[in-house]
């Protein structure tokens, strides 16, 4: 299991929004395929913790990635555009964008705290889980 | 719902062929539906079921997830499959499986044996279209339910709802490929590696109930196309199709029903 828990985010009062999107941007999808449980203000937690709105479980996003490279050597690579005139399709290796909505399990908090961290648990069949959910940064979106 | 369409303005109405799910096939469709996929794994050339595999993955990559393209993308490829079956069995049609509904891989895909032979839909042979097999390729391919525990198993009939709800294609659209991923990652083996997923004949029952999921969404909402950039897009297929060709299921000849019943008319 990897275990990554982010900074605190900034949350507004419960009031002033009617959804909330995490969003996790430049997530890569080169190596094994997983799946994450998000859990909300809960950095102890682990593969035992039950995923139940008591302990601020926020729920889980599966990425069905690419795994290995079975080309040849720099197959996997992801190239520049070679001219201003390049118009082939992007690389399909390109990090993308993963959205979990947690308008429920943000709204459960207790309001007026103003902050949030988000512990996310990911898990691949490998067990090389050290390296496991690779992405750019997270960002809490909440929508009026 | 309809049962006929019309190809092109003022042509005669042409009769619509329908998807069924693959646990209320007659025996002689699931029959007709196997030949099919059969004769294609015969072919090493472009009429043949590795050729569209490797659409996929290995070797041509053409695939498109985690963007706006997914759903036209994949509605496209399904497209060429079906007809290039059609070609070899008049009729036949991909079935989808109910994966918001099913908790488990339908016996017509899990079944050893099927008509006296090795189920052609359990198991398959790897052969990489026009291209030498190298060492740590798979060969055949393999499934393992729940390889990763921590990945929750269908039927994700909540990951269905959630996903109808959306009210604008955006959403939609990443909310199916979602529950799309963790199907595929749930059935683990073959099917839980984007590059070798559609070597696996159930890739396409999986995707077929994706398919009908944005079919249902689509009827609900009525000119909830993709983003107006896309729609003159090509997609990656052979032959190559823009995204506002696959926006209409009719237009490409078939239909998602849950029962087919035709009886003799009176000339």
């Amino acid at each position: 299991m990897q275990r990554w828990t982010s900074h605190a985010l900034a949350v507004p009062p419960r009031s002033s929004w009617q959804r909330a999107d995490l969003e996790f941007e430049g997530v890569e999808h080169d190596g094994a395929s997983f799946v994450m449980h998000v859990f909300l203000n809960n950095p102890d937690a682990d593969e035992a913790t039950p995923r139940t709105p008591e302990q601020r479980y926020a729920g889980y996003l599966t990425v069905f990635a690419h795994g290995d490279c079975w080309g040849d050597v720099g197959h996997c690579d992801i190239p520049e555009p070679v001219s201003a005139f390049d118009r082939r399709p992007p690389h399909p290796l390109i990090p993308f964008n993963a959205t979990l909505e947690i308008t429920e399990p943000l709204g459960d908090l207790p309001d007026g705290t103003g902050e949030v961290t988000v512990t996310a648990l990911a898990f691949n069949k490998n067990g090389d889980e050290a390296d496991v959910l690779r992405f750019k940064q997270l960002t809490l979106l909440t929508y009026a | 719902m309809t049962i006929t369409a019309r190809p092109t303005a003022n042509a005669a109405p042409a009769r619509l062929n329908v998807r069924k799910n693959i646990d209320s096939l007659s025996a002689q469709e699931l029959s007709d539906f196997r030949q099919a996929i059969k004769q294609a794994l015969g072919f090493n050339d472009k009429r043949g079921f590795d050729y569209f595999a490797g659409w996929h993955g290995v070797p041509f990559g053409w695939c498109q997830h985690h963007d706006p393209l997914f759903l036209p993308w994949h509605r496209a490829y399904l497209y060429w499959l079906e007809l290039a079956l059609q070609s070899e069995v008049p009729g036949v049609t991909l079935p989808w499986w109910d994966w918001s509904t099913a908790a488990s891989i339908p016996d017509a895909y899990s079944a050893a044996q099927a008509d006296g032979a090795e189920n052609v839909l359990a198991k398959a042979p790897i052969k990489v279209f026009n291209t030498a097999q190298k060492p740590g390729w798979p060969t055949e391919t393999s499934r393992a339910p729940g390889e990763v525990p921590q990945v929750p198993g269908p039927p994700y009939q909540k990951e269905w709802a959630y996903a109808m709800q959306a009210d604008n294609y955006t959403d939609f659209n990443q909310r199916l490929w979602n529950v799309h991923d963790t199907l595929h990652v749930w059935v683990g083996g073959t099917m839980g590696q984007v590059d070798w997923s559609a070597y696996d004949p159930i890739f396409f029952a999986h995707h077929a109930n994706v398919d009908r999921a944005w079919r249902i969404w689509q009827t609900a909402h009525p000119g909830a196309n993709p983003p107006a950039d896309i729609l003159d897009q090509s997609l990656q297929t052979d032959p190559a199709i823009k995204v506002s060709q696959t926006l209409d299921v009719n237009q490409l000849g078939y239909e998602y029903a849950g029962t087919q019943s035709t009886v003799p008319g009176s000339a």
